[in-house]
């Protein structure tokens, strides 16, 4: 079977532009038919894909702007294939929600349509093997969000005001990155003609000076968009303005757009200010770990916890990448895999508890809610225990793989980033408690999880739980690439320690 | 005749010109100050053409008055046009005061 | 009749290159004749018309000379690709202007015939600034070019706003005019010449790189040049024009005007002036940061659509000069190609904003609410513009944007580049709300949520549709179209921008 990268890319949009077009009625069936498409596509480009060849498959490359050196390359490679897998199966799990609940219930053309923007921004990002393709979506993944917080928003007088700041944050990240990603290109060519392909300007590494600030440039995009701390300024307005099935695969799936363009971009083009920065980065992200575990432990918002721990997560997976070695970016994959598959249902499950609580989403008008919902209480649990990092999650094995390598590189960090382990239990605990049981809530109608409800939150618990009975799937997939992403940086390190 | 004298004069002039229009709030007296500066530019023009002895400049200089010409017939045509605009109301309130 | 032309010493003329202009001072004659006509449709409607004639007949007539490089009239103006360029930018700048001004109340006020003629005439201005190798040309142009704009912004004769636009324009724009002319002076006393030619030849012979008379001449320059091409600090006149004047007459302005001098600007500092080029260049990236500062922190808060455009399309302007001050080919094509996407963008913006202001008497942000439920091919356009201006990817300022930073990294100026993302970024403060007031659910009363339809009297809602202008929603959906598919296949862009500077020195 060939597969053309195109059509996996593009199959979202086609049916976000269709679902445009049929009766209002039909939108979110065809847009869920769309997701359910590429789901198909990506689980066969997933099982087709060579993991012992590595390397780039199922190319594409074609000039797109021969004058600016940009190139339309496409490649699937071992730090994309799961992460691309993941994208296929959050999208349709959201676009599924819509269908199931009829939400929204206007426009649900342009909603469909924006979804399907969305989720092709997101493919394209990973998938792309061009610098000024990958700015290129990873901007452009950002604008349906924009349009979509605006019109489906929770709260009509905020979210106007929140949208803009989510979206000059991660814009202010993104410009930037924008002028890095030109200056690479024209200082890789040196007079000679400007190419953008990742290849290409691995073979011409820019000096030392270069690559220090277009690596923070970079790295500022990307722990803007993730968020990290001190850059989550636009997180908590943000979170709490979207709606939630857009909210799902944005805090799921975005965030590790960035923390994949570490792997992919930042790293193996910067390879020495990667390793002259790497405490910096590491610093940020034990910042991030401390500040979003003990935000998710005050916070009462539910919504928020979820986004504080995530700001936490995030951090957990900065801090596998920028070890700088295999065993630690092979953790941050596996965790950015099953993070994405965590965040997304229990954003899922916030809704639920909210129906539950008479809509408030505030965990103190919450307790007992699991009292006639066992089903309910067992699928949150499960949840909360991957969240946590039970052992016997592939969260587990996740974590534990970063702190190994964190271990490796840099131990007094690794100590710390060892609390932030234990206090992830403490927060996602508190969170299912105080929610699930405890005295009941003043307007709790505790009631059991409908089939509609059921169809969108079981599958995905079982994905989890297939994740983690085998993580092999994903770490097998991405062990070979992420040595390759790493070498150039390695090298470099190894140069200069001894 | 120094060139210099020339040059300091058209200075004089195109200062003037610039601080008239820059003060002045009656637009006839703003026109005239516009008028001030165009000048003080062909002055320029003409002491520089005859240093170097050639014509350009005078044939710039002749076109220049061309167009500060129209400026001011167009410039004087709005100023024309907002009072008529303005006097009308008057008119009005007048005659509503009458009756 | 040869025998008499013989004797008479004139310059020689290629016709065939002159034609553009002709077509365009031609077509001025034309319809200014035709409107003199009784019938009033031919005066409402032939008339327009016509001059939408003139001005594709003038696009064709540049398609016939796209490959040619003449000097006309003793390289007194040139016909070369960037001519050919810019005419092509104004005459589209003037088609979409003529449509937006089919039914505008100014053209009735002063009569169909002069206000299109006087449009025609503005343009054929442009053509010949950017066109003119000469110190003499380059001024006749400006002011050809000027002089029917302060007109056309006073056009509509009972509103004060109106007048009082024209009146201050006509005054700063003497001001610059003036400034200008006594730089123009300088240099021709510094050089003794006033061709672009002789002056760079003397320039480079006599050394006066450096020379006080040769840098207040250049500094002279510059300012007139900034102050018709309303760069910051000289731009404080455009909010106030821009916002009084016709809204078409603004579209026209903003576009067409800053085509044709960055054009000028181009050509003056690309060939007479470019030995002083350590001279001027930093007083263009001076000017250029100014602008870009100014421009995107003015255009915050402000709630007048086009106030909040004539600030933008001042920073707009500063991201153009950063394509001149690297005084590459590369950075001459960056700003042709900025230019084209600034204009898709502009226009399909000033249209929008002209059938709000039709329906709603009001150019206020506020009169777009709810606007994407009503129309969404307006919402849409609207949409895209913004977008593009802000240079978000899928949109052709994306694609214009990388291609001005690129120009700017380079040449070896990459902190331009930041400061033009950094503009950007405050950008997106004021273009955004715009886009929000378009989309966000409608909570004006009145208006059903679900159908965005008026509850009372759908007929009301058909009327006003009426009044707002099918050639205007026109104007704005093919803007909108192009913005789109030229942020996914800039292709066509880059083809036509290629080469500017081909026949740049010819003559």
């Amino acid at each position: 079977m060939t597969i053309h990268l195109s059509i996996v890319l593009w199959l979202p949009l086609a049916f976000g532009v269709l679902a445009l077009l049929v009766p209002r009625s039909l939108a979110r069936w065809v847009s869920l038919l769309g997701t359910l498409l590429t789901l198909g596509y990506a689980i066969a480009l997933v099982a087709d894909y060579d993991t012992a060849a590595g390397g780039l498959q199922y190319v594409t490359d074609r000039t797109w702007i021969a004058e600016l050196g940009i190139h339309y390359k496409l490649a699937v490679t071992g730090l994309n294939v799961v992460l691309l897998l993941t994208t296929a199966i959050l999208f349709t799990a959201a676009a599924l929600w819509a269908a199931l609940r009829d939400e929204p219930s206007e426009r649900a053309g342009l909603y469909a349509l924006l979804m399907g923007l969305a989720q092709s921004g997101v493919l394209g990002a990973f998938l792309a093997q061009d610098l000024a393709l990958f700015v290129v979506f990873f901007d452009l993944m950002l604008v349906p969000f924009y349009f979509l917080t605006l019109i489906w928003g929770m709260d009509p007088d905020k979210r106007g005001a929140a949208v803009l700041k989510l979206f000059i944050y991660t814009l202010v990240g993104s410009l930037l990155m924008l002028v890095g990603a030109i200056a690479t290109g024209v200082l890789a060519a040196d007079g000679g003609s400007v190419s953008f392909v990742l290849s290409d300007l691995q073979q011409h590494l820019l000096s030392n000076g270069s690559q220090q600030w277009i690596f923070l440039v970079f790295a500022l995009a990307f722990l803007i968009k993730m968020p990290a701390f001190p850059f989550h300024g636009w997180m908590p307005d943000g979170y709490s303005q979207m709606p939630i099935a857009p909210l799902a695969v944005f805090t799921a799936i975005l965030s590790k757009v960035a923390a994949y363009g570490f792997l992919q971009v930042a790293i193996p083009l910067f390879p020495k200010a990667a390793v002259q920065y790497q405490e910096l980065i590491l610093i940020f992200a034990l910042a991030s770990v401390l500040y979003g575990s003990v935000m998710a432990f005050t916070a009462t918002r539910l919504r928020l916890i979820l986004g504080y721990s995530s700001v936490a997560q995030l951090g957990f997976i900065v801090l596998g990448i920028f070890a700088l070695n295999e065993r630690g970016a092979d953790g941050a994959l596996l965790q950015s895999v099953n993070h994405a598959l965590v965040a997304a249902p229990m954003i899922f499950v916030v809704a639920l508890l909210a129906a539950r609580a008479g809509g408030s989403e505030d965990l103190r008008d919450m307790g007992g809610i699991a009292k006639r919902a066992p089903a309910f209480a067992a699928l949150f649990l499960i949840l909360s225990f991957a969240l946590l990092a039970m052992p016997g999650s592939a969260n587990f094995i996740g974590e534990l793989f970063i702190l190994i390598g964190l271990f490796q590189a840099k131990v007094a960090m690794a100590f710390i980033a060892a609390v932030g382990v234990a206090l992830a239990a403490v927060y996602a605990l508190r969170l299912y408690i105080r929610s699930m049981h405890n005295r009941v809530g003043p307007q709790v109608d505790s009631r059991e999880i409908s089939l509609r409800e059921a169809l969108v939150l079981v599958p995905m618990v079982l994905v989890v739980i297939a994740l983690s009975l085998y993580p092999q799937f994903a770490l097998g997939r991405v062990e070979q690439a992420v040595k390759q992403s790493l070498s150039a940086a390695t090298a470099t390190a190894g140069k200069e320690t001894p | 005749m120094n060139i210099n004298w020339f040059l300091i004069v058209s200075a004089l002039m195109f200062a003037l010109g610039a601080i008239g229009v820059l003060v002045r709030r009656n637009p006839l007296v703003v026109l005239l100050c516009l008028e001030l500066m165009l000048n003080a530019g062909n002055l320029a023009l003409l002491g520089f053409s005859r240093m170097w002895g050639d014509g350009d400049g005078q044939i710039f200089a002749i076109v220049v008055m061309v167009v500060a010409a129209c400026e001011v017939a167009i410039g004087l045509g709005i100023v024309v046009a907002l009072y008529r605009r303005r006097l009308p109301i008057d008119v009005d309130e007048l005659r509503e005061l009458a009756g | 009749m040869t025998s008499v032309l013989a004797s008479v010493k004139g310059p020689e003329i290629d016709w065939a290159a002159f034609s553009p202009l002709l077509g365009l001072f031609g077509g001025a004659l034309i319809v200014l004749m035709v409107g003199l006509s009784s019938p009033r449709v031919i005066r409402a409607h032939g008339v327009p018309a016509l001059t939408i004639a003139a001005f594709g007949a003038t696009i064709g007539l540049l398609i016939w000379e796209w490959n040619e490089q003449v000097s006309l009239i003793q390289d007194a103006l040139i016909l070369d690709r960037l001519t050919i360029l810019i005419t092509l930018l104004v005459c589209v700048a003037g088609i979409a202007s003529t449509l937006l001004a089919w039914r505008e109340q100014a053209a009735r006020e002063i009569a169909h015939g002069e206000f299109f003629s006087l449009l025609l005439i503005a343009a054929g201005g442009m053509v010949v600034l950017a066109a003119s190798r000469n110190l003499v040309t380059t001024f006749v142009g400006l002011e050809l070019l000027s002089l029917p704009l302060y007109i056309l912004c006073a056009s509509r004769l009972r509103s004060e706003r109106s007048l009082e636009s024209g009146l201050k324009y006509l005054i700063v724009g003497s001001v610059g005019s003036a400034t200008l002319l006594y730089g123009f002076a300088m240099l021709y006393g510094a050089t003794g010449e006033t061709d672009y030619a002789g002056i760079l030849t003397q320039v480079v012979k006599e050394g006066l790189m450096g020379d006080a008379l040769f840098l207040a001449a250049i500094g002279m320059t510059i300012v007139g040049l900034a102050f018709k091409a309303s760069l910051a600090p000289f731009h404080q006149w455009t909010p106030d024009v821009y916002e009084g004047a016709p809204t078409p007459v603004t579209a026209f302005m903003s576009v067409a005007t800053k085509a044709a001098a960055l054009g000028v600007i181009v050509r003056l500092f690309f060939t007479a002036l470019l030995p002083g080029v350590d001279d001027w260049r930093p007083a263009w990236i001076a000017i250029a940061v100014i602008s870009i500062l100014v421009g995107n922190v003015g255009a915050l808060g402000q709630r007048s659509l086009k106030r909040m455009l004539a600030f933008s399309s001042i920073a707009q302007a500063g991201y153009l000069l950063v394509g001149v001050v690297v005084v590459t080919e590369l950075g001459a094509e960056a700003v042709v190609l900025y230019l084209v996407v600034y204009l898709l963008a502009n226009l399909a913006a000033f249209a929008v904003i002209t059938v709000r202001e039709r329906e709603t008497g009001s150019d206020a942000i506020g009169s777009l609410r709810g606007l994407g439920a009503r129309s969404p091919i307006l919402a849409g356009a609207m949409t895209l513009a913004m977008l593009s201006l802000a240079g978000i990817p899928a949109t052709a300022g994306f694609i214009g944007k990388f291609r001005l930073i690129e120009a700017a990294a380079d040449g070896g100026y990459t902190w331009l580049g930041i400061v033009i993302v950094v503009g950007s970024m405050i950008s997106l403060a004021y273009y955004l709300p715009v886009v929000a007031a378009m989309w966000r659910p409608d909570t004006e009363p009145g208006v059903d949520p679900a159908t965005g339809r008026a509850v009372l009297a759908g007929g009301a809602q058909e009327a006003e549709a009426e009044r707002g202008g099918w050639e205007a929603t026109l104007v704005a959906a093919v803007m909108g179209a192009a913005i789109l598919v030229f942020g996914i296949v800039p292709q066509p862009l880059f083809e036509l921008v290629g080469d500017v500077l081909k026949g740049f020195g010819t003559g």
